[in-house]
């Protein structure tokens, strides 16, 4: 069934994602054939009930319900199904928008708690990375490989010729006072009460 | 009108006046009452009064066969020498009339449109009278200036270079010499019959059935090599290409295969000897072939060649060879060609499947493309015919196909465009696959299955067969111990599924070729955005390139399959013949360049979106087939070595001057240009009727490209109170329109003319309520500023 409300184009689900900072100016979501190559691609696809495909659908007949589906929040942000988007459309940035406006509108806010590891971990070392929370766990999925890599890390960029990635100092600083002048700090903390509470 | 007077007229418009002493031309006006169409709203009797000529005689129905009798005897009775034709719309009668004043050259005969420009657009009679007697004495000013000029015939050469041996070119050039057309097949591999001959079996919907491409193409490959008017030449490549009057002149390399074509008997013993093995590209490099080789056993010309980059000169097969065919010291060939016409036929490439890793076309040995899996099933191929593994030799359970790899895909490497052929390929192998070999299963992953037309016929007799169709895009082949995984959503199922297969066939898409790439640009020809080579108009002008004489068949144009590259090819073969055959006649206006005044400067060449000039050994030349006269050349030629023929400046100073005479105080007066498409869009606006004011006065040109601004200010001079010029947004001249536009209004401000009173318009045929608003918005924006 298509849903789409052809009287409020402007409000739809479809305008206000393309009307989003995040959604790039050729994003092709209009394009979308609903192939699902994205989801033959999204490793939250193989492991839960997630599918891309769908939620584009939904966003684009204006399907409200989209917002109370619990499996958007599996998709962790790989960017596999924007990269060979036939459409060049990025389910993954779509995501990123429903998951926007549904906190902002203040619902959902322990779904966000998951992530946060990753906020803190940006706010200590200046850049994203992987938070050293999931140590355990990429060790028990990769074994010794990702020990080794992780023991390793500088020694392999230093003969790439790339300098340490952590920012230090000044820059660090800099990066720490945005973010807190920004609200992004506030915003964790706040997100981490609404969690604990 | 001799040059140094036409010169001097401009640069000093206004001394024209003095120069009017020479025997007064004799004009004879004839003035059509159009059953009442005229005369109901102008007053003929008034309008015969008024005008000033030798003759003026007033006529029921001009264009009736009983009028052209009175035409020829008043032109004989008064020695006329030209005429004018006050009636209706020369886009509809002045090849009529042109014909009823058959005694004098069609250039002496002028047509005034107080039909369609007054008695159908104004109302008031007294006006309307005015005006038409305006129009019509304007109109014996410009015949008085009128050009007697010949029609342009252009005889092309009796000959054609054909370039590609596929389908296409074959079928284009056997069509031609059939015709009697001496044709040059050029072909850069070593055997003609492109990919047709490699794909084994083509797909028959409206038999429902598989045929054998090789059987079919065959007889038709004999028949080109014993054709008396056609000459083949393969392993050869275009050097150079010179582009003349009435053909081109073509360099061609033919490469070297230190093999004597006249003396290889194809006996084989060569390739016995041979200690050198090299990937047969014939078997899509899933076999070996030798250095010294012939692509395969059909190959034309039956003769062996040597592949110099893999060759190491060893020797043996010049040792062995009977025949003495065999020279290492052949050297390359350069072969010039005068060919009058051009057809493109140099085919398309496949998709690099490398662009594509997450399908694992070089990681897995099993995942091949279609044209492999064609070989595969080819009895001539590397398994003879039988469907089995590359890896094991084993026949697999089950093949999965993926659809548009490659096309309809927007990723930078990607292909944009359907590539029109795969789903019924892809059908075509599950069909054979099916019946020869049942116990494997197929598997089409697809997005739509564009089975159009009469396929779909064909799409169901396939599925009769028991296939399997998916529809979801893969986004991953992996492998799983012995097996390969093909990741695909069955998105009617919302359903993620890994489907184990042993082979996988990616359905490649149908790219550009680089040599079409290379040829399209030493001729000259424009590429679609897609890289294929461009039509003029795929509409109207199929199969022509933007390029006069060089035409487009088969895939170089862009993806499709044989049956319509043959179409494609005998419309190019009778597009050349049309060309041939009587010769093509041009109508003025047209450019010509003073060779001696040029400096060859090019910049005619580079404004000119009709590719009309070309540079001919020494100077610059137009080809007149080409050129459509709208004077952009002439405009920007530092040298003034371009004039137009058919619409001279003396023409057009009297038509400016005659259309602004007589004008009373307080009057308005505005000149329209319009060029054939507004023209047209006036004439319609006639036809219905809609009124519009009788300030409005309609001068007919090829193009605002015409129009210098020494022009114009003659018309401001002359009293003109506002200029409007419309014009059809022509794609290929939009540069020259912008740069011409910018012109005249820098002209305008500069001799201090308000800028509100010079005007441009985008004319459209069926929008010509927009053009008669126009006129008459821009009346009473004048009318309010005055």
């Amino acid at each position: 069934m298509i849903k789409k409300d052809h009287k409020n184009d402007t409000d739809s689900l479809l305008e206000v994602v393309i009307k989003d900072y995040r959604a790039y100016p050729e994003m092709g979501i209009k394009r979308c054939l609903q192939c699902g190559l994205c989801t033959s691609n999204c490793p939250a696809a193989r492991h839960s009930d997630y599918d891309p495909r769908e939620m584009v659908k939904m966003v684009r007949d204006n399907n409200p319900e989209i917002m109370d589906n619990p499996d958007i929040w599996n998709c962790f942000y790989c960017y596999t199904c924007g990269s060979n988007c036939p459409a060049n459309n990025s389910p993954c940035i779509v995501n990123q928008i429903l998951r926007q406006k549904i906190l902002l509108k203040g619902e959902k806010n322990t779904r966000i708690y998951k992530f946060l590891t990753y906020g803190y971990s940006y706010m200590d070392f200046g850049v994203g990375s992987i938070p050293s929370d999931f140590f355990d766990a990429l060790v028990a999925d990769f074994g010794q490989m990702y020990v080794e890599l992780k023991i390793n890390l500088e020694d392999i960029r230093h003969d790439l010729g790339l300098e340490d990635y952590n920012l230090k100092g000044k820059a660090l600083n800099e990066v720490k006072s945005i973010l807190k002048s920004s609200g992004f700090t506030n915003r964790l903390k706040k997100f981490k009460e609404c969690h604990e509470s | 009108m001799s040059t140094t007077q036409s010169k001097l007229e401009k640069n000093h418009p206004l001394s024209k006046d003095q120069e009017d002493t020479r025997n007064p031309e004799k004009v004879g006006v004839f003035l059509c009452r159009c059953g009442g169409n005229i005369s109901h709203t102008v007053d003929m009797a008034k309008l015969k009064d008024s005008i000033q000529a030798e003759f003026v005689g007033e006529f029921e129905n001009l264009c009736s066969l009983d009028c052209r009798r009175h035409i020829r005897e008043e032109i004989i009775e008064r020695d006329l020498d030209r005429v004018v034709i006050a009636a209706c719309s020369p886009i509809t009668h002045l090849k009529t009339f042109q014909n009823y004043a058959d005694l004098l050259n069609p250039y002496m005969v002028e047509m005034v449109n107080i039909r369609e420009q007054c008695s159908w657009v104004h109302s008031d009679s007294e006006k309307a009278t005015k005006k038409a007697i305006e129009l019509t004495q304007a109109g014996v000013e410009k015949v008085k200036k009128a050009l007697a000029l010949d029609k342009i015939i252009r005889q092309t050469e009796k000959s054609a270079a054909v370039f590609g041996g596929g389908i296409s070119g074959i079928t284009a050039a056997l069509s031609l010499a059939n015709q009697g057309v001496k044709t040059c097949i050029i072909e850069k591999n070593p055997t003609i019959g492109g990919n047709m001959v490699k794909i084994g079996k083509v797909f028959s919907p409206e038999k429902l059935a598989e045929e054998c491409s090789l059987c079919i193409l065959n007889p038709i490959i004999n028949e080109v090599i014993n054709h008396k008017n056609i000459r083949i030449l393969t392993k050869t490549n275009l050097l150079r290409a010179g582009r003349r009057s009435t053909h081109f002149k073509i360099i061609l390399e033919k490469e070297t295969g230190f093999v004597h074509e006249d003396l290889c008997i194809a006996c084989g013993r060569c390739v016995e000897v041979c200690p050198v093995d090299v990937p047969d590209e014939w078997n899509q490099k899933m076999t070996t072939r030798k250095a010294i080789y012939k692509p395969f056993s059909q190959a034309v010309p039956d003769v062996y060649t040597i592949d110099l980059e893999n060759c190491i000169r060893c020797g043996k097969c010049e040792k062995v060879c009977t025949m003495g065919a065999i020279n290492f010291n052949l050297k390359s060939e350069v072969i010039p060609l005068k060919a009058g016409n051009v057809i493109i036929a140099t085919g398309h490439e496949s998709f690099d499947l490398n662009k594509r890793p997450e399908y694992g076309y070089h990681r897995f040995v099993d995942v091949i493309s279609q044209m492999d899996l064609a070989r595969i099933l080819g009895v001539n191929g590397p398994t003879q015919g039988e469907l089995l593994k590359i890896s094991d030799g084993k026949r697999p359970d089950r093949v999965v196909m993926v659809q548009c790899t490659g096309s309809r895909d927007e990723k930078d490497d990607g292909k944009r465009y359907c590539s029109k052929v795969c789903c019924m390929v892809a059908l075509k192998h599950a069909s054979i696959i099916r019946e020869r070999f049942p116990e494997t299963e197929v598997v089409i992953c697809y997005t739509d299955m564009r089975t159009v037309g009469m396929y779909e016929n064909y799409l169901r007799y396939v599925q009769d067969k028991g296939i399997k169709l998916i529809r979801g895009r893969p986004g991953e082949v992996s492998k799983k111990d012995d097996k390969l995984l093909v990741r695909v959503e069955d998105t009617l199922e919302r359903k993620p599924l890994e489907i184990e297969t042993d082979m996988v066939v990616l359905s490649e898409a149908i790219e550009p070729s680089p040599s079409t790439m290379r040829i399209a640009q030493k001729f000259n020809v424009g590429l679609s955005q897609d890289l294929f080579i461009k039509e003029k108009h795929s509409k109207i002008k199929p199969v022509n390139t933007d390029m006069e004489r060089v035409f487009v068949c088969g895939t170089a144009q862009g993806p499709k399959d044989i049956t319509d590259s043959v179409s494609q090819a005998n419309a190019a073969a009778a597009k050349v013949s049309e060309q041939i055959k009587n010769g093509t006649e041009a109508e003025p206006p047209v450019a010509v360049i003073k060779t001696s005044r040029c400096n060859l400067c090019g910049k005619c060449m580079d404004i000119c979106g009709f590719k009309a000039v070309y540079r001919d050994e020494e100077n610059m030349a137009v080809d007149p087939m080409a050129c459509r006269g709208c004077g952009a050349c002439a405009g920007l030629c530092p040298q003034e070595a371009i004039e137009i023929k058919g619409i001279n400046d003396l023409e057009l100073y009297a038509q400016i001057k005659g259309l602004l005479s007589d004008k009373k105080e307080k009057e308005i007066r505005i000149l329209a240009f319009l060029d054939n498409v507004g023209y047209t869009a006036a004439d319609t606006i006639g036809n219905n009727r809609l009124c519009y004011p009788e300030a409005i006065r309609i001068i007919k040109i090829p193009s605002i490209n015409r129009i210098m601004p020494h022009h114009l200010m003659y018309a401001f001079e002359h009293g003109a109170d506002g200029v409007l010029m419309a014009e059809y947004p022509d794609e290929c001249m939009l540069e020259a329109h912008k740069a011409k536009i910018k012109e005249l209004n820098e002209s305008v401000k500069n001799q201090g003319i308000p800028s509100d009173r010079l005007r441009f318009y985008k004319a459209y045929a069926p929008h010509y309520r927009g053009l008669a608003q126009q006129f008459t918005r821009f009346f009473e924006d004048i009318a309010a500023s005055n």
